[in-house]
């Protein structure tokens, strides 16, 4: 009786619920093929191909899946050397901000006021009448360009030889100049070739990892990926003032007062000199200026270090016996080191560490910059900007010749003198010396420091020109012309990781609307200039590639032998240096193997000086220290492209916030979620208050992703870099009285 | 074909006029626009894959999923390690993608706790999605059976195709688990990829986790209902011995104690779920009327007025207020489904009984006109059922309310718990009812006599007793402990203030203003008038009340981020 009851429930319930139909099938998976098990519907692809991601200097591999040629969707590729199988939330989104809703379709100029749609031939045309003219009366250093490090190789140097050799402009810099001018700065002087010494195997090769100024977990999390498949049990030493996701995941988190880097390296290399810690046969073989370095260091005594960093002296010596303990011990920095008042002199001091304890050369060892953008890496070697194309010198006529001879181009083309800095192109514009600016694929009406005066700057120029993906940025809606360009996906090229890989992107998305790839842009440009003739080789991103290679000749940074788009696909991205005569199988390389480094003399360089105070300290009116940073793993940037993903977006703080201690909370009778004003000499910003043990009292962190916080940041530069310190900057936070 | 190589046009003639007027040499924008627009990866880079069936990222999470079927009181689960967890949120935007899901649809998140002191601060990112409960309350508050628990794997699954979009699992499930759709009218959900498990693939937020920090593992069901005995579960998550969620969160290191998801404070209105707010105060005030006319019959031996009129006004409502909450519904073609979930649901149960109300009232009307209506067959019967018929209807809607209790009280919310609202629910029923009654009399010939001065009197201590009761929540703001109830009051005074004043206005001037100064025989003459008054401002309170009873609802999840 009973059986029949529930063979009776049962029966009814087969025919009253319905375990399929047409919205069960919308998420039905089948097998995808090409390796990529179950996928889908939506995603059923009939051909895929691997191409790097464009956001971070990571140099992921997505594999990017295709249907009739277009791209559909992607995911990691499970094969690429660098993210073997994994990508951040930016790459398996990396498609999204193709399709976003502020991608520039057409060229803009203004008229009345407007931006209103045009034609290629007007835009272009404004363009150079404008520059020409402004160069026919102020000079042609009177016309400038901001580049980035989110552009191909490719198109970067196409950029930079249509500047100056085409158009005779004389300066001309990019947004790296906001991330890695410090590290490339660094390396140049100490190792005599600006070449970050790593591959990233070395992640898993190291006894001990220190991690300086980097939130790894956060801003490069396939690095620390790579942190984690380490099998020896590394110790990980995290130096940042704050408690970041990185510190946390540390064995050893040093909470070092803001910009007291300097001292603190001192202080350890101080700690392993005294102890004969060293490895005096490198340091003797293949280094110069450690004499004056120990007697520059010898006055930081742990006890001193401790006064100024915050950090007991008994913590700084055991951390100085875990440099020393270690068998291969791997220093790594990021923007907490170069985004400093003091910032090239602080990376060499890690260095310093890094020679004296022999620690380089060495797999799991090195003193390693992990750099920001995608293509900083190549920015630094072909933006053709403060460096001559390949890593050379403007002040150098054999190296100016040989560019030349090259290109094909008459050597009076090539300015003597290298580019203005960012910085001080900005000034000169101030000062009426650069009239017209060329803005390709940044936003520094958004991201450079001290952010109003900036826009009133750029509100002084004659003709802005924004070239980018899009026509709604903040330093878009300022031009006088924008043209639309083709962003990564809508185009070929080559971009180079922060371990030198050089790794092949592809067109496998249509532009929308009237949209160029910048490369073709540059066409235009040179035909519109007058000059179409004196690129005439330059008729696709692999005829430039082949050129790059011509130029990298004889360089530290040889690329003769690298092979062409399609072997360096196959083999999964190349590293630099690869001469004619390496072989071609070689996929994991580290620099100075045999000790001998880029200098005359083929030794590293000690390089210090004294530590400076901070550009502007905390007083009684202004009496809390900001820090900013990347605030997640789904930003980047001014996130012109992160916020057209949804999911990104979802996965983001919705507006600004301030971190703030509980006791200075306290202090200030804040409640948790207030918005509050945050406050600097410059600007008034509002923010939501988090308040958190993770910031230090006297500090305050806030997120770098959002429009109004640069108003905030002081403009304070590294002296060799000229990169913005804009982790530093004294603010006070006022309640805002809740008026009902 | 491969990227043609554009040659540029030259040379240009360089003309001296003004820009403006002059005919502007030809550029080779058309040739460019045309390469542009070609796609040539395929021809130029695409792979071989000759093996390509075999998922080639296998290699990465072979150890991350059970080898074996989960034996006899095993399931599967997910385990999150988290140590290794760093909030890099890869497994959302994986799942995201691997799921095949809607642009702005998510079935994982990320959260943050931070805790610890000034010298040792702590935070800990956390990754979450469905837990796959040994006891699913989703399962049990769904009213047309959409969710079934895999009798083998223990995967909690939502049938798509039977979802009527009523979104009570949201509301059920402590842990924001089910995600309304809103384009497609239905819930869907994490399924722990079981079409992925069962071909031997490991789910898209494992495979695509950089640190390894998600496994699938087999749990023990018994381990699982002793461990949600304490409270170990996960610092800031809602309490695991209500649903027995499966999911292991395991560290090394201790957390401190005081760890608090990064969303703690941070509270914001939920959705306001209109034709709910419309169906919980037109049914109460259906069955109020109603019942009050049944009440007062037996009691007083004679009706309110008109018991037709009574019956007709009150069933009117009652229908207005069925109609409304099939608006409610992703899927309304297909709320014939909700009797399906009678056993478990308590929404099946108050669907079904106010639908049984509803017609046993208009069968009541229809029976008490029956002495109206010439001589026909059965018509002595007929009235001879009439009063069971009215008592039953009467009792049929008090349980329906009762139902619409329990839907609330099932989700095991503070805010929303027993004496929150049942008070409330009956307490609208009866305020509502009464103003209904004394309205429906005044206008079928009743005066400001002995029943209407009743009412007005019953009218005025229950909305004195319910606003102090309502008010008396307010008063949590000052509480030092930032409980449920203190976010209903916050958000009560802050984002909602406005909503929270005119709540109180209008039942201060419908059901304590007006009471007292109709009991006046100076506005006799107004009475019809000043009595639809009050009940219109009576509804509009209570509809207020009811609005602020879904948007003051502080959400229950797991932790979630900065916000």
């Amino acid at each position: 009786m009973k059986s029949t009851l529930s063979g009776l429930a049962r029966k009814s319930r087969e025919m009253l619920v319905r375990p399929t139909g047409p919205l069960t099938r919308e998420l039905l998976q089948k097998p995808g093929h090409f390796g990529l098990g179950l996928v889908p519907n939506r995603l059923s692809a009939d051909m895929t191909t691997s191409m790097t991601c464009g956001f971070c200097s990571t140099g992921c591999g997505l594999n990017v899946l295709l249907k009739g040629g277009q791209a559909i969707g992607l995911v990691p590729d499970p094969d690429y050397p660098v993210n073997q199988g994994m990508a951040c939330p930016k790459g398996w989104e990396a498609l999204a901000p193709l399709s976003g809703p502020g991608r520039a379709s057409t060229p803009l100029i203004r008229r009345d006021g407007q931006l209103v749609p045009t034609s290629w031939e007007t835009a272009i045309f404004e363009m150079t009448d404008k520059f020409k003219a402004i160069q026919q009366k102020h000079g042609p250093a009177a016309v400038a360009w901001l580049g980035t490090g989110q552009m191909p190789t490719e198109e970067l140097a196409f950029l930079g030889a249509l500047g100056k050799f085409g158009m005779g402009m004389i300066h001309g810099d990019g947004n790296t100049r906001q991330c890695m001018a410090t590290a490339a700065v660094a390396y140049k002087q100490s190792f005599g070739f600006d070449a970050p010494p790593y591959t990233y195997q070395d992640f898993e090769e190291s006894d001990v990892i220190v991690l300086w100024g980097s939130n790894l977990c956060i801003a490069h999390p396939i690095m620390w990926e790579r942190i984690r498949k380490n099998p020896h049990q590394p110790k990980i030493v995290a130096v940042d003032p704050r408690m970041t996701e990185t510190a946390m995941a540390a064995t050893h988190h040093i909470a070092l007062s803001p910009k007291s880097d300097l001292v603190l390296l001192y202080a350890i290399a101080n700690i392993l000199i005294k102890e004969g810690w060293l490895d005096h046969n490198f340091v003797d073989q293949h280094t110069n200026g450690f004499e004056e370095y120990c007697a520059h260091v010898a006055k930081y005594s742990p006890e001193m270090a401790e006064s100024v960093t915050g950090i007991e002296a008994q913590r700084i010596l055991e951390l100085a016996n875990l440099i020393h303990a270690g068998k291969r011990v791997s220093f790594w920095w990021t923007m907490g080191v170069n985004q400093s008042h003091e910032g090239v002199r602080t990376a060499q001091a890690i260095i310093a560490l890094a020679l004296m304890t022999g620690n380089i050369g060495r797999p799991g060892t090195g003193a390693n910059s992990i750099t920001g953008q995608c293509n900083a890496m190549g920015s630094r070697l072909f933006s053709n900007t403060t460096n001559l194309f390949g890593g050379r010198d403007f002040e150098n006529l054999e190296d100016r010749s040989q560019v030349a001879a090259t290109l094909g181009m008459d050597v009076e083309r090539i300015p003597s003198v290298p580019s203005l800095a960012y910085d001080q192109i900005i000034e000169s514009i101030l000062n009426g010396k650069i009239r017209g600016l060329w803005v390709v694929a940044t936003n520094p009406a958004h991201s450079w420091i001290n952010q109003a005066h900036l826009r009133d700057v750029l509100d002084r120029l004659e003709c802005l020109v924004v070239q980018d993906m899009y026509c709604d940025t903040e330093t878009a809606l300022l031009a006088d012309i924008v043209l639309p360009a083709a962003g990564w996906g809508e185009k070929d090229g080559t971009f180079i990781n922060s371990e030198r890989r050089v790794g092949v992107i592809k067109k496998v998305s249509k532009a929308p609307g009237q949209a160029l790839a910048d490369f073709h842009i540059f066409q235009l440009i040179a035909s519109a200039w007058g000059v179409g003739d004196l690129f005439r080789k330059w008729s696709t991103p692999e005829a430039v590639f082949e050129i790059l290679k011509e130029l990298s000749k004889g360089q530290p940074c040889d690329i003769s032998g690298i092979g062409d788009y399609v072997a360096i696909d196959r083999a999964g991205g190349r590293q630099w240096p690869f001469p004619a005569e390496l072989a071609p199988t070689i996929n994991q390389r580290r620099l100075f193997e045999n000790g001998e480094f880029f200098t005359a003399d083929g030794r590293a360089k000690f390089l210090f000086a004294e530590p400076r105070p901070l550009p502007e300290p905390t007083s009684p009116a202004y009496p809390l220290l900001l820090l900013t940073g990347r605030g997640s793993s789904c930003q980047w940037h001014t996130q012109t492209r992160t916020r057209c993903s949804e999911v990104l977006n979802k996965l983001s703080p919705s507006e600004l916030y301030v971190e703030i201690s509980n006791k200075d909370a306290n202090a200030l009778g804040l409640r948790p979620d207030e918005q509050v004003n945050v406050v600097s000499q410059r600007a008034t910003v509002q923010a939501r208050a988090f308040i958190t043990h993770s910031v230090a009292p006297g500090q305050v962190f806030m997120p770098m992703h959002y429009e109004t916080m640069n108003r905030l940041t002081f403009p304070a530069y590294d002296p060799f870099s000229r990169q913005p310190a804009y982790k530093a900057c004294a603010v006070k936070i006022i309640k805002i009285d809740q008026v009902d | 074909m491969t990227t043609a190589a554009v040659q540029i046009a030259l040379p240009l003639t360089e003309t001296r006029q003004r820009p403006e007027k002059r005919r502007l040499p030809q550029l080779p924008v058309a040739a460019l626009l045309d390469v542009q627009q070609t796609l040539t990866a395929v021809e130029r880079f695409a792979k071989q894959h000759d093996a390509g069936d075999v998922p080639a990222q296998a290699k990465y999470y072979r150890d991350l999923i059970p080898l074996e079927r989960p034996r006899p009181n095993e399931q599967y689960a997910f385990e999150v390690d988290l140590d290794a967890c760093t909030g890099c949120k890869a497994c959302v935007s994986a799942c995201h993608t691997l799921n095949g899901l809607d642009e702005t649809e998510i079935w994982r998140t990320v959260g943050l706790l931070h805790g610890g002191t000034s010298q040792s601060p702590a935070v800990q990112t956390v990754t979450t999605s469905c837990h796959h409960c040994v006891e699913p309350a989703c399962m049990s508050g769904c009213p047309v059976q959409a969710y079934e628990k895999d009798p083998i794997t223990g995967i909690v699954k939502h049938l798509d195709d039977q979802c009527i979009g009523c979104q009570y699992c949201t509301l059920m499930c402590p842990y924001d688990a089910p995600k309304y759709n809103k384009s497609l009218g239905i819930v869907r959900k994490c399924d722990m990829c079981s079409s992925r498990l069962a071909q031997g693939e490991a789910p898209a937020c494992v495979q695509a986790c950089p640190n390894e920090a998600i496994a699938i593992r087999l749990v023990d069901r018994s381990n699982v209902i002793e461990a949600s005995q304490g409270s170990g579960f996960l610092p800031g998550a809602p309490a695991p011995d209500h649903t027995l969620p499966t999911t292991v969160y395991k560290t090394k290191k201790p957390l401190p104690n005081n760890m608090l998801p990064a969303d703690f404070y941070h509270t914001k209105p939920e959705h306001s779920h209109p034709p709910l707010v419309v169906m919980l105060t037109l049914t109460q005030l259906a069955v109020g009327a109603f019942g009050l006319t049944f009440v007062v019959e037996r009691a007083l031996d004679r009706p309110p007025g008109s018991p037709l009129a009574q019956t007709a006004f009150a069933c009117t409502l009652a229908l207005v207020a069925l109609a409304a909450s099939i608006f409610h519904l992703g899927r309304p073609w297909l709320a014939w489904r909700v009797f399906l979930g009678l056993r478990t649901s308590w929404l099946s149960r108050e669907a079904i009984a106010f639908g049984i109300f509803a017609q046993l009232g208009v069968l009541y009307g229809l029976l008490a006109a029956a002495p109206l209506l010439p001589e026909f067959p059965g018509k002595h019967w007929a009235m001879m059922l009439t009063g069971g018929v009215q008592a039953a209807a009467a009792i049929m809607g008090m349980f329906g309310v009762f139902f619409s209790v329990m839907v609330y009280v099932a989700t095991q919310r503070a805010h929303w718990s027993g004496t929150q609202t049942g008070v409330k629910f009956f307490g609208t029923t009866f305020l509502l009812g009464s103003a209904s009654v004394l309205s429906v009399y005044v206008f079928t010939g009743g005066t400001l006599d002995r029943m209407s001065r009743n009412l007005l009197t019953s009218i005025l201590v229950v909305a004195i007793l319910k606003l102090a009761f309502e008010a008396s929540v307010l008063l949590q703001y000052r509480n030092r402990r930032h409980t449920v109830l203190k976010r209903v009051a916050t958000l009560m005074l802050g984002d909602l203030s406005l909503a929270t004043r005119w709540r109180f206005g209008c039942t201060i001037l419908g059901g304590v203003a007006l009471p007292i100064i109709l009991q006046n025989e100076a506005f006799m003459h107004s009475l019809r008038i000043a009595c639809v008054l009050l009940l219109l401002l009576l509804v509009a309170g209570e509809t207020l009340e009811r609005y602020l009873f879904f948007r003051a609802a502080p959400a229950s999840r797991m932790p979630g981020g900065i916000r």
